[in-house]
């Protein structure tokens, strides 16, 4: 029998270890990918490489990095003083901006690590085709440097040579060692507090208790699976295209729910297979969105740990959209195919509790990556960003407008702190006035953010939305499409959803993001005011 | 006579000086007019008028979390309009598909775009046309605003604009808020949020405090306000920026214990003030006082002014604990609060903190609020037996909750120490607020402190702490320079130049001290430190401490330049009494519970022990062991 108390306090202790991991990376990191926009995650695994706690960061990230650590588990024999790097998402990664670090915890002499801390963060460029990494690539070897789990500090040793090689394959050396030393720093501190808790309690009783958090969590998941009820639960939607070729793209899942034993399988046969431009998912990702769209349907205290999946089976075509094989490009599958997964995932969960799941939200992260050179100091520089939308309508009220939605929860560069740091000049930064899907509870609306370039610079642009819009629920209208524009000289030129653009000084880029599908058959047609979620 | 007057949510507490002896009242909190307990109070105290009264108030904090501020317009540049409404666009709480977010102060129509723009350099791009100009008045006025905030973007680089801009809007007749007289520093959704914030909160502070300073003038008496930074400023600037004031009460109770812990001699300490709903704890070195903050969020919006560091967890006495669907047993941030309050008050019914120390002994049932509130223990065996779920025992249960508000209250201690380099073995916990001193104990083994320091009359420290703060006004501006050159000291002496003048406005004399915002050139947070001629040297040492490494080669940016003007208010001469070693057995209730009113400088005794006085109640664990010092606190060897 498990001890309520020490179940809760191990709890708090766990996480706030993962939480202050973040927070250190957060106020040392250079880039404002991570410093502002905290476009990073932290955990902490299990001697097998279960995650343990994670901190309330990135959803894309967390349910995948325990296949960073079980990779450099596989490939690695660790000692004390190592820590091991990563981004292969052909071998633990997801896509290869996301650099993983993973750091084995020695406990007292013991031979084998108790514990593993990791965190994952997204740099601003790891070279490729394209300034930011995020471009229209058709092959992994185009989309950045691509790093198989290798020792970066081997017994307390930082590898020069391994550190010298991949900035010299990026853009921004000086700040991607920045990042990576914040990142090491964070590890660090978070091992020594997981050793600090080995000391305090002892190791059988850290043991215990870790197995314990992870049968909460499973508890949790298995008083829900059984509420569910028996059959077949099977819902499409589809990608807008790949970016290459101008086609729909389709995911399809069936849950098949199994209450008695409270399992659930959730089948992704039928979906299409992988395609040529990088929306293509990881295996990781797919998993990351499930583990998402179950830990929402727990209640608050669950925590996010490896328990969650374990009455859960995940069957994944080979090769296909939702489980990509090499050397499919994968850039988007991160950022645009995670939130599809989830918007597929909830409307075969809507067939069965429909009173708990809200409409469509904004499913795209309406990536803008802008690339150059500053003429201030005649070095490169790479800008990223992802320009949230509306959420959906939820049977409890309205939307939220202008906000990140399910596998990201990253924050806008604030416009003084970008212009400071790039040749750029914000214009607007807006609600998307009426984008939100009509209904009985209003989609939130998406936004509009215009930004001059003071200099020629590459723009990448990876959106969806801008052709299937979210969808409504329960008789509520779909959110607005997302639109991108290209202003120069005063004329407007719409652009498509994926593209990569080389645009003059001057020019200003318009991106138009989605809105959130609207919830329940609606009562007028004149309610279309100013509104705000209501309070729940 | 100086008095200072804290606003709770039950009393207002009252410390003063009458001849050379600190004394204290407590009159009843009038909820719904905080001024009425202010001047029954001072009309106890001082009937003949012609005293300096010292305010700590909760009319912001409460118009704030109860969102009943004024109908405030927000002027920013166009198309901008809705930035301070998107905020960061991240959500509260990542698993929730049902989150909300605080709709924005400033709603839909109340906010303003105006045609104009700064670069980061200060160039002004496009100036405001004074065509423009009227149609944003005629606009802002047809809205029927009874405030107004301005905040443009880069108006602290260059202050053209936004002072046109707030020329035209004052003429409208409500108070008007500018961002580059309240905070002109960079990153504009914090900058204008704390604008906003002053705003929302600038009618009703300005009929409060005017109300309440027009009664006090009239016989001859001063009103002053505590503000968050740990400072006294006068009523007229308290009500101008409301916004300085969220944090009044709490500031109160860190410099109280500042000036209690280096009286006794104590240089490191952490604060620990639990109360009814939340806990404040605060790392203070007294020789250098307190550090501020400007990363303060309230309801999620954040408030960038200095305020002192002050990290909140939502743990307290009136925490009500519950099993959770698998199993585990959660203690707040929910609370009993004052209706219906823990089970032990009569009313409640679900397990509290509060019950769980009654059920153990740590509180004694006849002695709360000196016996005004009768406790009742049967109670809330009956309902801990009902609730404990799979636990054998209602006194396990009670421990268990003990244990979980303990480690959500020892979170809070480590982040504020060990999270920021320092060893919590070489500070003195000083604990106080009413629940403070039932678990500084147990929180002190677990952190390794080891000393616990519970002050005289633990439940006004806040009052004292008003009393004996110093007058203090905060400039900054973002400069954004190199480390080198000297245009940092032009900035400076500007800062200083306004200090100096808005201190003699107020007949004070003000001195200066110089702080630095710091950062490794790209880096996103910076680090506050005391300005002096080694500053660099000193901020990669702080980054190091702080984060583990630092980097010499790496430039150091100056990002804000701060200067803060202090007048000493003169201090109160404490009373001490000679020490005489004696075991307090002279000040034994029935029960075995200690009066702390009767026990002497000198007396020393071992626990396990319960010390109860009027508004507070210490307890004494096995092992460890009180004496009260010459100053009448009681001092606590943990032992670990």
């Amino acid at each position: 029998m498990t001890d309520p108390i020490e179940l809760a306090v191990f709890k708090n202790v766990f996480h706030s270890i993962a939480e202050e991991m973040g927070a250190a990376l957060r106020r040392t990191a250079f880039s404002p990918n991570i410093k502002e926009r905290r476009d990073y995650s932290s955990a902490i695994f299990d001697r097998e490489g279960n995650v343990v706690a994670m901190g309330d960061d990135m959803p894309v990230h967390l349910g995948s990095m325990p296949m960073s650590v079980r990779a450099a588990l596989d490939k690695l024999t660790f000692e004390p003083g190592d820590l091991a790097i990563l981004n292969d998402p052909y071998a633990g990664g997801t896509h290869l901006p996301d650099i993983t670090l993973a750091m084995p915890v020695f406990v007292e002499d013991h031979p084998i690590a108790a514990f593993y801390v990791a965190n994952r963060a997204h740099h601003a460029d790891v070279g490729g085709t394209y300034p930011g990494s995020m471009g229209l690539c058709t092959e992994i070897w185009q989309e950045g440097v691509r790093i198989p789990p290798l020792k970066l500090v081997g017994k307390g040793v930082l590898n020069r040579a391994l550190l010298e090689f991949l900035l010299n394959n990026v853009r921004t050396p000086r700040e991607r060692e920045g990042d990576l030393t914040a990142q090491i720093g964070a590890c660090r501190i978070g091992a020594q507090r997981v050793l600090e808790i080995a000391g305090k309690y002892g190791m059988p009783r850290v043991m215990a208790n870790v197995e314990a958090m992870l049968d909460h969590s499973e508890a949790l998941v298995r008083a829900e699976l059984g509420r569910l009820p028996y059959g077949e639960f099977t819902a499409d939607d589809y990608l807008d295209s790949d970016g290459i070729n101008d086609e729909p793209v389709l995911i399809r899942v069936t849950l098949k729910p199994e209450p008695a034993s409270r399992r659930l399988i959730v089948d992704f046969t039928g979906s299409a297979k992988q395609v040529a431009g990088s929306l293509n998912a990881v295996a990781a990702i797919t998993y990351s969105a499930l583990f998402y769209v179950l830990r929402c349907l727990l209640p608050e205290e669950a925590a996010p740990t490896a328990g969650l999946m374990r009455p859960v089976e995940i069957v994944l075509p080979e090769a296909s959209i939702v489980n990509a094989k090499p050397p499919a490009a994968v850039a988007g599958g991160n950022v645009e195919t995670s939130q599809r997964i989830v918007d597929v995932l909830l409307r075969a969960f809507s067939q069965m509790i429909p009173a708990r799941i809200p409409a469509a939200s904004s499913g795209s992260m309406s990536n803008l990556t802008i690339g150059g050179t500053d003429p201030r100091t005649g070095e490169q520089y790479a800008y990223y960003e992802t320009i949230a939308g509306g959420s959906g309508g939820r049977p409890v009220g309205d939307g939220v407008p202008g906000v990140h939605t399910h596998m990201t929860n990253s924050l806008n560069t604030p416009v003084e702190a970008l212009e400071y740091a790039y040749p750029l000049r914000v214009r607007r930064y807006a609600y998307r006035k009426d984008s939100g899907g009509a209904g009985l509870h209003r989609g939130g609306d998406g936004l509009i953010r215009e930004v001059e370039l003071l200099a020629p610079a590459r723009v990448t642009i990876l959106s969806e939305r801008r052709r299937f819009a979210p969808y409504g629920l329960q008789g509520g209208s779909e959110g607005a499409t997302g639109r991108n524009t290209s202003i120069e000289n005063g004329a407007a030129h719409e652009l498509p959803g994926k593209c990569n653009i080389q645009a003059p000084k001057g020019a200003v880029i318009r991106i138009e993001t989605p809105g959130g599908g609207g919830w329940g058959g609606q009562t007028t047609n004149s309610d279309r005011l100013p509104h705000y979620p209501n309070a729940t | 006579m100086r008095i200072a007057i804290d606003t709770g949510g039950t009393f207002t507490d009252c410390v003063y000086l009458r001849g050379n002896r600190l004394q204290i009242l407590k009159v009843p909190s009038t909820a719904g007019d905080p001024g009425r307990a202010v001047l029954e109070a001072i009309a106890q105290i001082a009937p003949d008028g012609h005293a300096e009264i010292r305010h700590g108030t909760t009319v912001g904090t409460n118009t704030l979390l109860e969102r009943t501020g004024a109908r405030v317009a927000f002027v920013t540049t166009e198309g901008f309009e809705d930035s301070i409404a998107i905020g960061r666009q991240n959500r509260p709480k990542l698993y929730d598909l049902f989150f909300t977010k605080e709709s924005p102060l400033a709603p839909d129509d109340l906010r303003f775009g105006v045609a104009e723009r700064t670069a980061c350099d200060g160039t002004a791009l496009q100036q405001v046309h004074p065509h423009e100009l009227a149609r944003l008045k005629a606009a802002v006025q047809a809205a029927a605003p009874e405030a107004i905030a301005v905040s443009l973007l880069f108006s602290f680089a260059n202050q053209e604009s936004e002072r046109a801009v707030s020329a035209v809007m004052r003429e409208i007749g409500v108070p008007v808020s500018v961002s580059h007289e309240i905070l002109p520093e960079f990153r504009e959704y914090e900058r204008g949020s704390t604008v906003l914030i002053n705003g929302y909160l600038a009618p009703k502070m300005q009929s409060y405090l005017g109300q309440l300073d027009g009664a006090l003038r009239a016989n001859g008496s001063r009103l002053h306000v505590m503000q968050s930074s740990g400072g006294i400023a006068s009523a007229t600037d308290a009500a101008r920026e409301p916004v300085r004031t969220i944090l009044s009460g709490p500031a109160g109770g860190v410099v109280g214990a500042i000036a209690i812990a280096r009286q006794a001699g104590y240089q490191n300490i952490i604060t620990f003030d639990m109360g009814g709903t939340s806990t404040d704890v605060a790392l203070v070195n007294t020789e250098t006082g307190p550090r501020t903050t400007t990363e303060l969020h309230i309801l999620g919006m954040p408030v960038a002014v200095p305020t002192l560091n002050i990290h909140t967890v939502g743990a307290g006495g009136g925490s009500l604990a519950r099993f959770d669907h698998g199993g585990a047993l959660s203690v707040g941030p929910q609370s009993a609060g004052a209706d219906p309050g823990p089970i032990c008050y009569g009313r409640g019914e679900q397990p509290t903190v509060t019950d769980a120390n009654l059920l153990l002994g740590r509180l004694d049932p006849n002695s709360f609020l000196g016996g005004a509130l009768k406790l009742d223990p049967e109670r809330v065996k009956e309902r801990f037996d009902q609730t404990k779920g799979c636990l054998a025992s209602v006194q396990e249960f009670a421990s268990g909750i003990l244990r979980v508000a303990n480690s959500h209250m020892e979170s809070a201690l480590r982040r504020i120490s060990l999270e920021q380099g320092y060893d919590p073995r070489d500070f003195v916990l000083v604990s106080f607020g009413g629940a403070g001193p039932l678990h500084a104990c147990d929180l002190a083994r677990a952190l390794h402190i080891p000393k616990v320091l519970v002050p005289n009359f633990p439940g006004a420290l806040s009052a004292y702490g008003i009393l004996v703060s110093d007058f203090v006004r905060d400039y900054s501006r973002t400069v954004m320079l190199q480390p080198e050159g000297a245009a940092l000291h032009e900035h400076f002496r500007a800062l200083e130049e306004v200090g100096r003048r808005d201190m003699q406005k107020e007949g004070l004399q003000g001195a200066a001290v110089r702080s630095l915002d710091l950062r490794y050139g790209g880096q996103g947070y910076e680090l506050n430190l005391d300005w002096s001629a080694d500053f660099v040297n000193r901020f990669h040492q702080l980054h190091e401490r702080r984060y583990g490494y630092s980097d010499p080669n790496r430039t150091v940016q100056v990002v804000n330049a701060r200067v803060r003007m202090i007048a000493i208010t003169e201090k109160p001469v404490a009373q001490r009494e000679d020490i005489r070693p004696g075991d307090g057995k002279q000040a034994l209730l029935a029960g075995g519970i200690y009066d702390r009113a009767r026990l002497h400088a000198g007396d020393r005794f071992a626990g396990p022990a319960v010390i109860a006085e009027y508004s507070a109640t210490s307890f004494l664990p096995p092992d460890a062991e009180a004496c009260m010092d010459e100053w009448g606190n009681l001092v606590i060897e943990v032992a670990a």
